[in-house]
């Protein structure tokens, strides 16, 4: 069970986008990549509002597409919804009649929240009779996701959902997002470049460059990997580490290399809520002078970013032991 | 007040004016519609065609429009005489004839507007339909009409207003019959080929720029409030 792309290949201009890749059909999928890696194009295809150039594409064993044999499903009828980036509202209907456009579309037999309990969950109740002209950026992006779950899809695309929304409303939107994906059974795929969005909500990655596919898999496995470190600015290097403080058990966080600092020894009254003891596993210098070192932790890999000045003082040595510490709020 | 002011003739010509001009949009509306929506889509194999058709009244002469008319629709013509046989239609020589070569003539002028407008529309929003289950024609009537509105009146009123001054063509395929077919133009043309009635042909003159400014204005202020409720 799950959304299969084989040999398939999108063209737009001179883009190329070619994918070989398995969506697990539970849980949220992260495309991951920098801007220019094809992710939002990779949705379009899934979608079906880009036609593959070769290859072909199911989802739980039905064929959506099939080039050779010349079969396609048109974006109507292949129950995926997508909410865009920019939401896409209707300009003449109200945040209702949006909301309404989808829910007289679904097939009476899906069980999915409707209008109202969705406006309700999402905490736009008051809008629903505004014209949608009216609405923020971060207004029209609850809305467009609103639209998309009250069409019951039966696999939910979402492309950098987050952009407009600010801290608070982030989380609620991450957390509400988890849930329903859960509670509803639904596979949701998310779009971003950013890390943390990435460390936050995958429980499967896809990580993309330049239209291709570098790698994919668990984050724990896949966020490790040089190959995918390859992907982020350095100021983003860091690790995946699952169930630090002020983070439920089973959620991911990105720990940056710059928010860790070291010690050569137990620290003890210090006000820092993640303290990983661990073995040093390398030590790097960077091109701008700066030491990253590995540290081998009951959490995983973590990094840290130190100044050479710290690295003499600490006088630490691969295989010696040192204490990760990061705050719970830097997170 | 316009009532006072016109003359029982006048009246009439311009009532005739209205009803032809008026039964010509209605009608060719909803083709014009269909047309300017094949010709906003992606190119397709005979798109060139449907648009040389679209706007070929507008590079003909009016009189050979009527003409063409006359061909096709006259009694012994083959539409004609098949209208005649099956319904007991006439078209030429009355003023569902006047109607009908008024149409054609102003078909062009719809067509393009409405075009226009289609083609504003942001292609974004029939994606975002289509991935909320909507067909490509569920996706015309709920979307693509709604937001072109504005479009498709301002080319009716426009239509209408280039409709009350059409001359050769209605002519030529339904003659010049008043109280049947004799529209302001045709009056107009009548009253300067008659001696002494050249106040008349003045009267009627102010009287068709009158409504051809109305028209124009109306189709300004229609397209301006609806798109105002449009975007706001």
């Amino acid at each position: 069970m799950s959304l299969d792309l084989r040999g398939a290949v999108v063209r737009r201009g001179a883009f190329r986008l070619s994918a070989e890749l398995s969506i697990p059909s539970d849980g949220i999928t992260v495309v991951f990549g920098p801007s220019g890696a094809g992710k939002s194009m990779l949705l379009s295809a899934i979608a079906g509002l880009h036609r593959l150039a070769a290859g072909n594409l199911t989802f739980d064993g039905r064929v959506l597409e099939n080039v050779d044999a010349r079969v396609r499903v048109p974006a109507h009828e292949r129950a995926i919804g997508l909410v865009f980036q920019d939401a896409r509202l209707f300009p003449h209907l109200s945040v209702r009649g949006n909301l309404h456009y989808a829910e007289s579309r679904r097939p009476a037999a899906r069980n999915a929240p409707i209008t109202v309990e969705i406006s309700r969950l999402l905490e736009f109740e008051d809008l629903l009779d505004r014209p949608v002209k009216n609405l923020s950026g971060g207004e029209r992006s609850r809305v467009a996701l609103a639209r998309a779950i009250v069409s019951a899809p039966e696999m939910l695309l979402l492309d950098e959902p987050f952009a407009a929304l600010d801290g608070r409303r982030r989380r609620d939107f991450a957390r509400f997002l988890k849930e329903y994906g859960r509670d509803q059974g639904v596979p949701i795929v998310v779009v971003t470049h950013l890390i943390d969005e990435a460390a936050e909500l995958a429980n499967h990655i896809v990580a993309m460059r330049a239209g291709r596919v570098v790698c994919s898999g668990q984050p724990a496995e896949i966020m490790t990997r040089p190959e995918f470190a390859a992907l982020l600015d350095p100021r983003d290097r860091g690790a995946w580490v699952q169930g630090a403080s002020g983070h439920a058990p089973g959620d991911g966080v990105w720990v940056r290399a710059d928010s860790v600092l070291l010690a050569s020894a137990e620290p003890r009254g210090i006000s820092a809520r993640n303290i990983w003891p661990g073995r040093v596993a390398g030590i790097m210098r960077e091109p701008d002078g700066a030491i990253l070192i590995s540290l081998d932790t009951a959490k995983g890999y973590i990094l840290s970013r130190i100044t050479p000045e710290a690295l003499a003082d600490l006088k630490l040595e691969e295989g010696g032991e040192a204490w990760a510490i990061v705050k719970a709020h830097a997170l | 007040m316009v009532r006072a002011m016109l003359t029982a003739e006048e009246l009439q010509i311009l009532s005739t004016s209205l009803g032809v001009a008026g039964r010509a949009v209605v009608f060719s509306l909803p083709v014009a519609i269909l047309f300017a929506w094949a010709l906003s889509r992606p190119r397709f194999p005979g798109q060139g065609v449907l648009n040389t058709i679209a706007h070929l009244p507008l590079v003909l002469p009016p009189v050979l429009v009527g003409y063409m008319l006359l061909l096709a629709f006259g009694v012994n013509g083959p539409l004609g005489g098949w209208l005649k046989a099956t319904f007991g239609i006439q078209l030429a020589l009355t003023a569902g004839g006047a109607a009908l070569a008024t149409a054609v003539m102003a078909f062009p002028l719809m067509v393009r507007a409405i075009r226009l407008s289609f083609e504003a529309t942001d292609g974004g929003l029939f994606e975002a339909a289509a991935v909320l289950r909507a067909s490509p024609w569920d996706r015309f009537w709920s979307l693509a009409l709604p937001l072109a509105w504005p479009g498709v009146l301002a080319g009716a009123v426009v239509a209408f207003a280039a409709g009350l001054g059409e001359f050769g063509a209605v002519i030529t395929f339904a003659s010049n019959i008043e109280g049947e077919t004799q529209t302001l133009p045709l009056a107009i043309n009548a009253a300067l080929n008659t001696p002494g009635r050249d106040e008349v042909a003045f009267r009627l003159a102010v009287i068709s720029l009158i409504a051809a400014v109305v028209g124009l204005l109306a189709a300004e202020g229609l397209q301006r409030w609806a798109r105002r409720r449009l975007e706001g």
